[in-house]
C-alpha cells in the first residue's frame, strides 16, 4: 500500500516524532506513504515498535506493512488542547484504530465528529510533520 | 504479610497553598497523622512517599524530616495508588520486623505550583506515537475508555453524572470539600465540554495538598491508644501505561484482578463492605471500578449508580468525604481514599456523613491512564 503524504510542515506546531532505534523504521516508512507494525517470526503483532518481541522475546523484530485500513475501537472529541500548536483545532478527534492486522494505534481522525462511530471504517494518511516522520491520520474509508 | 493497623491519618492544608512546594504539604500531613496516632517523629522508622515532585522522594521527605536511619524506604511509583500498594509492602516489612512505624505520604501543589513543563523533548519512543495526537490526558484517555464503556453495554452519560452527584451529596457534608454545592444530572451534562463524553463535571477538580497515613505493627499498636483498623488485603497490578489504545479491553480495568485477590485475602464478600472508597480521576473510573470490583455485573455500572445508590443513604456509601470530584485533588488521589476510609471506620463524623456502624471498607486506587489498580480492605477490629 503506499497512502497520500501530504507536507504539513509549514503550518504544524504539535510536538513531532523524534525517530530513536526500535521506531527508526517506522517513521522512515511514513515519509513513503506506508504505515508498518512488527511481525515476528512467531506470528506476533505489535505496535509500537519496540526492540524485544512481546510474546517470545526475539530481539528487533521484523517490520511489515499494513493495508492501511481498520476501524474506530473508540475516539474522544478533544474540546481542550492536549499539546502545544493545538489549540486552533479544537474540537478535534482522537481514536484508537485496531488495523486490519490486529494492532490497535492511537491517532488522529480527520472527520466531522458528528459523523463518526465506534466501528466504523477507515484509512490511513500521513501528514508530514518533520523532515523525519509524518503521523499517521486516519480518514472514513 | 503482618497485619498492619493504621494509628492515624490526616491531610495537609487542601485547595491553594501557594507558599507550600510539595515536601512541605508532605510533611505537614505526616506530622499531623502522627499526632493523630499519638506517635512523634522520633518513633518514624519507615517512610512510603510517591508522586513528589522530586527524584528520590522517600530519601528527600526522610531527610526533610530528619529521620534517624529509616529502615524502611519505598518509592515505587505505580501514580494514584501506589499508597494502596504500598500497604502490602509495609505490611511485609512489618513481617520481616523491619520497622514499626511507617508513614505513607504524599503531597503536592498540583493546583498553584510551576507544574511540569511541556517540553517538546522526547523522553520515550511511544511519546513519538501519542503527543502527535493532541490528546489532552489524562481526560482524553479516560474519556476514549467511557466512549468504549458506552458503546458496549450502552452505559449513557446522564449515569456517568450520576456519580457527579451522588459524590457531590457526600461533599455537601464536608467543609474541607472544595465543591458543597449540589448539582443536578443536568448540571453535569451542561457543564463546559471537555473531551467528549466528558464535561467538565465528569472531571476531578485540581488542588494542592496533601495526606499522610500511619501504619504500625501489631506490637506498636498495643502501645497506643487508638481504634484498631487493620489493612486486612492488598493486591496490585497494571494493565499498561503511557498510551490508553495499549489498554487491553478500556471496559475492563485492573481492579477485576486485584478485588478479587484482595477480598479473598481478607475473607470478605461484597455484602460485609459497609463504605466504599474508590478513586474517582472521572466518572468513569469510578463505574467501571464498581463493576470490576465485583459489586455489579460486567456492564450494569450506570444501572448500578442510578437512584443514588452511592449517596448519603444509599446501599453502597462511597466517596463518603466527596471524592476526586468534589472534594480535593491533588494529583495523586490514593492517599486520600484510605485515609477518608479509615475515618469512616473509626466512626470519626456525627449524622448523615457517618456511616452507621461501619466495620469493613474497601480503599481502591487507580493510576496512570486507566493503567494500575490496587485494592484495600480495611477492617475496623473490635
Amino acid at each position: 500500500m503506499s497512502a497520500p503524504v501530504e507536507d504539513r510542515r509549514e503550518e504544524w506546531d504539535g510536538p513531532v516524532p523524534v525517530p530513536t532505534g526500535a521506531t527508526a523504521p517506522f517513521w522512515a516508512a511514513t515519509l513513503e506513504g506506508e504505515l508498518r507494525y512488527q511481525q515476528c517470526d512467531c506470528g506476533n503483532r505489535q505496535l509500537y515498535p519496540r526492540a524485544v518481541c512481546t510474546a517470545c522475546g526475539a530481539e528487533d523484530p521484523p517490520f511489515a506493512a499494513s493495508e492501511g485500513v481498520g476501524t474506530i475501537y473508540t475516539y474522544t472529541v478533544c474540546h481542550v488542547p492536549g499539546e502545544p500548536g493545538f489549540a486552533e483545532r479544537t474540537p478535534y478527534v482522537v481514536g484508537a484504530v485496531e488495523l486490519a492486522e490486529g494492532p490497535r494505534l492511537l491517532a488522529l481522525i480527520d472527520a466531522d465528529p458528528e459523523s463518526l462511530e465506534v466501528g466504523a471504517p477507515v484509512a490511513v494518511t500521513f501528514w508530514q510533520v518533520s523532515d523525519d516522520a509524518a503521523i499517521p491520520v486516519f480518514v472514513p474509508a | 504479610m503482618a497485619e498492619p493497623i493504621v494509628a492515624g491519618v490526616a491531610e495537609s492544608d487542601l485547595g491553594e497553598t501557594p507558599d507550600r512546594n510539595w515536601l512541605d504539604n508532605a510533611a505537614i500531613a505526616t506530622v499531623r497523622a502522627l499526632e493523630d496516632a499519638g506517635c512523634s517523629l522520633s518513633d518514624v522508622d519507615g517512610v512510603a512517599v510517591a508522586g513528589g515532585d522530586d527524584y528520590m522522594p522517600a530519601l528527600v521527605l526522610s531527610e526533610y524530616l530528619d529521620l534517624d536511619d529509616p529502615s524502611f524506604l519505598e518509592g515505587t511509583e505505580i501514580g494514584g495508588s501506589s499508597f494502596e500498594h504500598f500497604c502490602g509492602h509495609v505490611g511485609d516489612a512489618m513481617a520481616r520486623g523491619e520497622a514499626d512505624v511507617v508513614v505513607i505520604a504524599y503531597g503536592s501543589t498540583r493546583k498553584t505550583g510551576p507544574g511540569s513543563e511541556q517540553s517538546l523533548e522526547e523522553t520515550h519512543p511511544i511519546d513519538g506515537f501519542v503527543r502527535p495526537t493532541g490528546l489532552f490526558r489524562p481526560p482524553g484517555a479516560y474519556a476514549m475508555a467511557a466512549r468504549r464503556h458506552m458503546h458496549e453495554y450502552g452505559t449513557t452519560e446522564e449515569q456517568l453524572a450520576e456519580i457527579a452527584v451522588s459524590t457531590r451529596e457526600w461533599a455537601s457534608m464536608n467543609p474541607k470539600a472544595a465543591h458543597q454545592d449540589p448539582i443536578a444530572v443536568e448540571d453535569v451534562l451542561e457543564s463546559r465540554r471537555i473531551a467528549e463524553p466528558f464535561n467538565l463535571l465528569d472531571c476531578c477538580l485540581v488542588s494542592d495538598g496533601g495526606g499522610a497515613v500511619v501504619l504500625v505493627s501489631e506490637e506498636k499498636a498495643g502501645e497506643l491508644d487508638v481504634p484498631r483498623v487493620s489493612v486486612a488485603g492488598v493486591a496490585s497490578t497494571s494493565t499498561h501505561r503511557q498510551d490508553i489504545s495499549e489498554m487491553p479491553d478500556m471496559t475492563t480495568t485492573g481492579a477485576a484482578v486485584t478485588g478479587p485477590k484482595a477480598f479473598e485475602q481478607a475473607g470478605i464478600a461484597h455484602d460485609d463492605v459497609d463504605v466504599a472508597q474508590i478513586y474517582d480521576s472521572f466518572t468513569y473510573t469510578a463505574l467501571v471500578t464498581l463493576e470490576d470490583l465485583g459489586f455489579c455485573e460486567k456492564g450494569e455500572g450506570g444501572a448500578f449508580v442510578e437512584g443514588g445508590t452511592t449517596a448519603p443513604g444509599g446501599e453502597l456509601p462511597m466517596n463518603t468525604q466527596g471524592g476526586g470530584l468534589s472534594y480535593c485533588h491533588p494529583g495523586h488521589f490514593g492517599v486520600f481514599v484510605l485515609i477518608e476510609a479509615v475515618r469512616q471506620l473509626r466512626g470519626d463524623y456525627t449524622g448523615e456523613r457517618q456511616v452507621d456502624d461501619a466495620e469493613v471498607a474497601v480503599a481502591h486506587g487507580t493510576g496512570g491512564l486507566l493503567s494500575s489498580s490496587s485494592t484495600v480492605v480495611l477492617r475496623r477490629e473490635a
